[in-house]
């Protein structure tokens, strides 16, 4: 340990980069053991491994907290992942184990949930918690179809689930933010309101006999020059428009909270309402608007769901991503990018669970409990602190 | 120096103009809050290039007065001219506009965000005219900053940097945003006495420069120091302007302080016992870390009232909640009857025969949505009588708070009202009756007459003496001059958490308002 | 909105992700009296009228139906009767027909049987927030109480009939309260916000749940693998019925469970220490503190007391009717989130809750399949306006100040003819 200690200060390595170098030896651990690779040595996968959780616990006698715990425990997953692996069958593995088709696959689960987290960190960064995100959502996949199917066109579909989610989410600020109700109860209304809504007009405009199956969809952008390139071709030569959005989304969110006034402001609001009253911002302005985004955006999510990815609807359809999405966007931590990477673990999580029924069928549902699970040791603050927008949820009174 | 140009205003010609109207007037400013008169027909005018400190007690409506300046509330009657002209502000962004600048008592900072950010928040500079300059703004902070030679890192974020750096971080805001009056509202509260020495340093800076401070303070040591004016304010109503030239401490604390004098309770003189409570070289911080009991030191005998007098915000929060368990001091001891409890629970020391009247009866005394009975066992729920094995007997609950309310003269309620029901007075004999029947050794009484009318003080006052009298050792901590000259055996002050001076009870009010506003630290150092 | 007293900092507790409800919970309890929750629920329906009407039914004739559904119709009809007294062979006289094969009847025990969870799930809210903690986690309880009661009840066979039963909902309750200790302790250790740990538990619970009874897990039937679905409670792990027939749902003695529990309920918070310690820590933690009452503490005993009323809300539901419990069961199941809108209609109260799940549950019940009438309006549709109703509810019991201004102004708008009382000082029975 000393030895190796020692050395890693010759490379002049911080331990924060050691805590790194923990975490990609912890992957490279599993990935060893997995094709094309293939070790099926066991002891690839344990020492490597080894050293990765070696890396994390000096990082961890250094002072470094969450990515040195991080790296111990990439680096102990790494180990049984990869000595799993290198006991399990061949065929097995390349089924569960074809990288571009589970990239691909990972980026359709996390879409929805990208839309909806980053919309979520707009509402709560001002100050206005949101768990009726779930019911944004569900209402942006039913009027996203309904409009996708009465004006034959997937962009009017778009643009319809846009302004129902905005509509959920001006009712949710106007009790919120109007008439101080608690933010809380307000947005399990609103998951009720939009599961009874969608449900109802579903039923009514659609009858027994489902959304039509010549439905507009959201189409792919094929990329021609990359479709034949080995890995990268299965994972984004084909990806739906909507995925690529959330990318776009992704940066323009990341600019538009930390380096642009408006930014600025929103997250005043969402810390001390009264410093930024008190200089001339208008608190209820900031709030109704990032909430009202935080339907639109939420509603894209749904859109994509049922629109783009499964082109239908069926009632209750988004089924708790909506609180995945609240999950990812406290797992990382208000902020886009963390959001993003939240989004894509939990959604590789879900794209695995479904692979890994060829293992288990069990074991792959109980995989779907992690991102709650991971979030639950978020906020207990095991591994670094969640820490939320000072004041949100707080209804703000002028004087 | 050259400061960038403020306005239009400040063109040679106006200012030659404006030279004898006053930058900003008030006129009979009337503020009513439901129940009270905070302000009451307020005249105040303030010259170009002046301090004018507003001098008054803690609810005289020195603050009140302020918020409606800076537009967070609206005047009743009355009106506010600047630069002679009528101005209306309906919110800070009007005052902002118009050059008033405030630092509020409560910085109004975010503690997430840096130094810059909080500066520019809300004119912040861009570039390609939609993202936020950050270079830009931190630039122009630093060069603010060297203008005025405050030493501040733009970079850094405010929870790290220092209670004074905060405040200059607040008046930074103000010269950012281009005012040219500045009101600071008690301004040294928080500060350490060496950061309060450099704000006034800063203060005669910034006033060379043509900037007019408005100074809201309660220490007259203070005001003499920095004001070239002083209005003085006393229960809503403004007493008089003075120059500083001729005014003396004394002076002052007649005008602020007022000559009502309610009553003298009638007190025997007692021979003092054995002592109660011992507190020895007491160190506690607040909430922010800051150390606000700095190695406090005194002793009450059975049958005293031992009085800590002191202006609000010396330590006295604190200095309490240390001395009856609610929080954990950093060094020191409390001794109770010869028992140490220094770190122990609340409940420690409550069963260890401390009772304690706290100063805010609504967030603490009281647990407003239970009835009376209720909030009359909050320390006794659990034992016998009131309670066997878990399980509460309400009816012998509801007998013994009957003839503690007929015992205390609570009017207005039965023991099934809720304390929500009840008047303030009420409320308070409802505390007092709970913590004096419990029998306590030492009876810790915060603020005890706060808000009440004349009767219910006669009252709170007779029974602290009673129970005086009855042997028991009671500290009063309290903000009136009135309350502790009638009632204390001896009398203590705390100035910046730290006890200054003991005096007799025939102490002169103006010698003791010296000493409480920090006139006599010199003296006992 | 004015106040003289100065202003305090807005910083956030270490961790806060909300202000605690105690904040509210004392305009919750009082504001408005009886008024309020009445006139929510009103709001409630007659909006959900509208949307009735809007997509072109008859809302008078729909809620008619749904009234019949709910099987509460049944007092109507009063005549000579007579009832074997429950667990007895003894008959006597009684005003209804208690023939459980009529229509009105059998839908009335079914109305009842989900009254039974909602008081239940609607206690677990309510004794949380008391003590100023928003559990919204009564589904997660609930779920892991039907999990443990399925595997008890459905092991162990051979025990004697009573134990078999009280073991099952003794370990029901104990599950769900260790489910949602995990939110107290989280709470009182570290701060984190019980309505993201309980969240974030229901989801957990109900993973756990899909594993544990679906294909390959280990509490999945033996028998035909192909289904999700656990074994049979065995015949001495079910709670005796005592109205109707155990093959189509009967109602069981759950009900003077339920019934029980709203006693205890009351009982708790008013008669015991514990309670008091509760209630006072709810309505105003400092004062508490300053009392030398230990906040922490009871923020671990208040959710665990919600989750045993959760928990054995879930061991009701299996062992008097459902006898097994399905994948599906867990994925359709929203009893503990209606739970939610019966503490807050109720008012945390013990009558409330009582009230308010009967409410709920004939208005699921109505609009079952089962109850209402499709010649009248689709159950399909109707099971949706229950949500939207129920969502309304949420909606407007968390805004009493809208619901108060529209009660005083009633007058102006003419809706009354008395002048608008003030608000009730006092709050509704506890």
């Amino acid at each position: 340990m000393n030895t190796f200690a020692a050395s890693m200060d010759r490379f002049r390595f911080g331990p924060r980069q050691v805590a790194r170098l923990g975490i990609v030896l912890g992957i490279l651990a599993f990935f060893f053991a997995l094709p094309p690779i293939e070790a099926r040595a066991y002891v690839v996968p344990l020492l490597v491994g080894l050293l990765g959780a070696a890396c994390g616990i000096w990082a961890v006698t250094r002072g470094v907290g969450r990515i040195a715990w991080g790296a111990v425990t990439v680096g102990v997953l790494g180990i049984v992942l990869g000595v799993l692996a290198t006991r399990s069958s061949g065929t097995h593995l390349h089924i569960v184990v074809s990288w571009g088709a589970l990239v691909a696959s990972t980026l359709v689960w996390a879409t929805p949930l990208t839309f909806a987290a980053i919309g979520g960190m707009f509402s709560e960064r001002s100050g206005v918690v949101n768990i009726g995100l779930e019911g944004m959502m569900l209402s942006g996949a039913f009027f996203g179809v309904l409009g996708a199917d009465k004006f034959n066109s997937w962009a009017m579909g778009i643009l319809v689930a846009a302004v129902a989610g905005g509509c959920f989410a001006l009712l949710h600020a106007f009790f919120a933010i109007q008439l101080r109700a608690d933010q809380i109860v307000g947005g399990t209304a609103i998951n009720f309101l939009a599961l009874g809504v969608t449900g109802y007009f579903f039923i009514q405009v659609y009858g027994d006999v489902g959304s039509p199956g010549n439905l507009p969809r959201i189409p792919n952008v094929n990329i021609p020059g990359l479709k034949h390139v080995t890995f990268l071709g299965d994972a984004f030569g084909q990806l739906n428009l909507m995925v690529w959005l959330s990318f776009v989304l992704l940066i323009v969110a990341h600019v538009v909270m930390f380096k642009t006034p408006i930014g600025l402001r929103i997250r005043a609001v969402g810390e001390h309402p009264r410093a930024a009253e008190t200089v001339g911002i208008s608190v209820y302005l900031i709030r109704y608007a990032s909430v009202t985004l935080s339907g639109v955006l939420a509603a894209l999510g749904g859109a994509y769901l049922a629109v783009g990815f499964v082109g239908s609807f069926n009632e209750n359809m988004t089924a708790g991503r909506g609180f995945i999405a609240l999950a990812a966007l406290i797992f990382g931590n208000w902020r886009p990018f963390g959001a993003f990477a939240a989004a894509l673990l939990f959604g590789a999580s879900t794209a695995l669970s479904f692979r890994l029924a060829t293992y288990s069928d069990s074991a792959a549902v109980l995989f779907q409990a992690l991102p709650y699970v991971l979030t639950l040791i978020a906020v207990a603050g095991v591994i670094g602190r969640s820490v939320p927008p000072a004041s949100v949820g707080r209804p703000y009174s002028k004087q | 120096m050259a400061r960038p140009p403020r306005s239009a205003l400040e063109s040679p010609a106006t200012v030659a103009a404006a030279s004898d109207t006053p930058v900003l007037e008030l006129r009979g400013i009337t503020k009513r809050f439901p129940g009270v008169l905070a302000n009451d027909h307020v005249d105040l005018d303030l010259r170009r290039g002046e301090v004018h400190a507003l001098l008054g007690e803690n609810g005289a409506g020195k603050s009140t007065l302020m918020n409606i300046l800076y537009g967070l509330y609206r005047p009743d009657e009355g009106e506010i001219l600047l630069n002679g002209k009528p101005a209306e502000f309906t919110s800070p962004h009007g005052a902002i506009a118009a050059g008033i600048g405030m630092v509020h008592q409560h910085f109004m900072l975010i503690p997430v965000m840096t130094v810059a950010e909080n500066i520019v928040l809300a004119s912040e500079p861009r570039r390609n005219g939609v993202l936020l300059d950050t270079a830009a703004a931190e630039r122009r902070v630093r060069e603010l900053a060297e203008q005025f030679s405050f030493h501040i890192d733009p970079h850094a974020r405010v929870q790290d940097i220092t209670v004074g750096q905060q405040q200059r971080v607040e008046i930074l805001k103000a010269l950012y945003r281009r005012a040219d009056i500045l009101i600071l509202d008690e301004p040294t509260a928080v500060l350490t006495p060496q950061e309060a020495v450099e704000l006034f340093e800063i203060l005669r800076r910034l006033v060379a420069d043509g900037m007019s401070v408005i100074f809201i303070s309660h220490k007259l040591n203070e005001v003499l120091d920095i004001a070239d004016r002083i209005t003085v304010l006393r229960r809503g109503r403004k007493i008089d302007t003075i120059p500083r030239e001729g005014a003396t401490e004394a002076g002052l604390a007649r005008m602020m302080v007022g000559r009502e004098v309610l009553f003298r309770v009638d007190k025997q003189a007692t021979t003092p016992g054995g002592r109660l409570l011992q507190v020895d070289d007491l160190h506690v911080r607040d909430e922010r870390g800051l150390e606000t009991v700095r190695g406090v030191s005194f002793d009450v005998r059975a049958g005293e009232i031992v009085a800590i007098a002191g202006v609000d915000g010396n330590g006295q929060t604190q200095l309490i909640d240390a001395i009856t368990g609610l929080q954990k001091p950093d060094s020191g001891h409390v001794v109770v009857a010869g028992e140490d409890l220094t770190g122990g629970s609340a409940h420690s020391f409550l069963e260890h025969g401390v009772g304690h009247i706290p100063e805010d009866r609504h967030r603490r005394g009281l647990v407003l949505e239970f009835t009376l009975a209720e909030n009359l066992v909050l320390h006794d729920y659990a034992k016998e009588p009131y309670a066997t094995r878990g399980f509460l007997h309400p009816k012998r609950i509801v007998e013994a708070a009957r003839g503690l309310l007929k015992e205390f003269d609570v009017r207005g309620g039965t023991p099934e009202t809720r304390a929500s029901a009840l008047s303030g007075g009420n409320q308070q004999k409802v505390v007092v009756a709970r913590e004096v029947a419990r029998d306590p050794k030492v009876l810790i009484a915060a603020q005890p007459t706060r808000g009440l009318d004349v009767g219910a003080i006669e009252f709170v006052h007779r029974r602290l003496v009673e129970e005086r009298n009855e042997g028991r050792a009671v500290l009063l901590v309290s903000l009136e001059l009135d309350e502790v000259l009638s009632l204390a055996d001896r009398i203590l002050v705390i100035y910046e958490g730290q006890i200054v001076g003991q005096y007799d009870p025939s102490v002169s009010e103006e010698e003791l308002g010296i000493a409480m506003t920090g006139g006599a630290r010199e003296a006992v150092a | 909105m004015s106040s003289t007293e100065p202003e305090q900092p807005q910083g956030g507790e270490p961790g806060g992700y909300a202000p605690s409800v105690a904040e509210r919970l004392a305009f919750y309890q009082r504001a408005g009296g009886i008024i309020t929750p009445i006139i929510t629920a009103v709001i409630a329906f007659f909006m959900g009228g509208l949307v009735v009407l809007a997509t072109g039914h008859n809302p008078f004739k729909t809620y008619r139906a749904i009234f019949d559904g709910t099987g509460l119709n049944w007092f109507f009809h009063f005549g000579h009767h007579h009832i074997t007294l429950p667990f007895t062979h003894t008959r006597v006289f009684f005003w209804w027909d208690t023939n459980a094969n009529a229509n009105a009847s059998y839908n009335l025990s079914q109305t009842l049987l989900l009254t039974t969870t909602l008081i239940l799930t609607g206690l677990a809210v309510a004794f949380a927030f008391r003590c100023g903690l928003f559990n919204i986690g009564g589904q997660g309880q609930y779920i892991t109480g039907a999990i443990v009661a399925v595997w008890v009840g459905s092991s162990w066979a051979g025990m004697a009939k009573g134990l078999h039963v009280f073991l099952a909902i003794l370990l029901a309750c104990l599950a769900g309260a260790a489910i949602a200790a995990v939110a107290g302790f989280l709470k009182a250790a570290v701060g984190a916000h019980e309505v993201i740990t309980t969240i974030m538990l229901n989801w957990i619970a109900y993973w756990v749940g899909s594993y544990a009874l679906g294909r390959g897990g280990p509490l999945q039937n033996k028998v035909d693998i192909s289904v999700p679905v656990s074994s049979d409670v065995v015949k001495s792990g079910k709670l005796p019925t005592f109205w109707g027939n155990p093959e189509l749902q009967a109602l069981h003695v759950g009900f003077f469970i339920a019934l029980g529990a709203l006693v205890v309920f009351w009982l708790m918070l008013n008669r015991t220490t514990l309670g008091y310690q509760v209630r006072a820590v709810g309505f105003n933690p400092e004062a508490a503190r300053y009392g030398g009452i230990n906040v922490a503490r009871n923020y671990v005993y208040a959710m665990a007391i919600s989750g045993v009323f959760a928990g054995l809300g879930g061991a009701m539901d299996i062992l008097g009717w459902q006898y097994r419990l399905g994948v599906l069961d867990i994925q359709v199941s929203n009893i503990g989130f209606i739970g939610i809108a019966v503490a807050l209609l109720g008012r945390n109260t013990a009558v409330g809750v009582g009230l308010a799940a009967l409410l709920f549950g004939a208005l699921v019940n109505g609009t079952s399949t089962r109850g209402l009438d499709p010649s009248v309006f689709p159950p399909t549709l109707a099971g949706n306006l229950t949500l939207m109703i129920q969502a309304l509810v949420l909606l407007f019991v968390g805004a009493d100040v809208l619901v108060l201004a529209i009660w005083s102004s009633r007058k102006k708008i003419g809706l009354g003819r008395r002048a608008a009382s003030p608000p009730s000082p006092e709050g509704a029975a506890t």
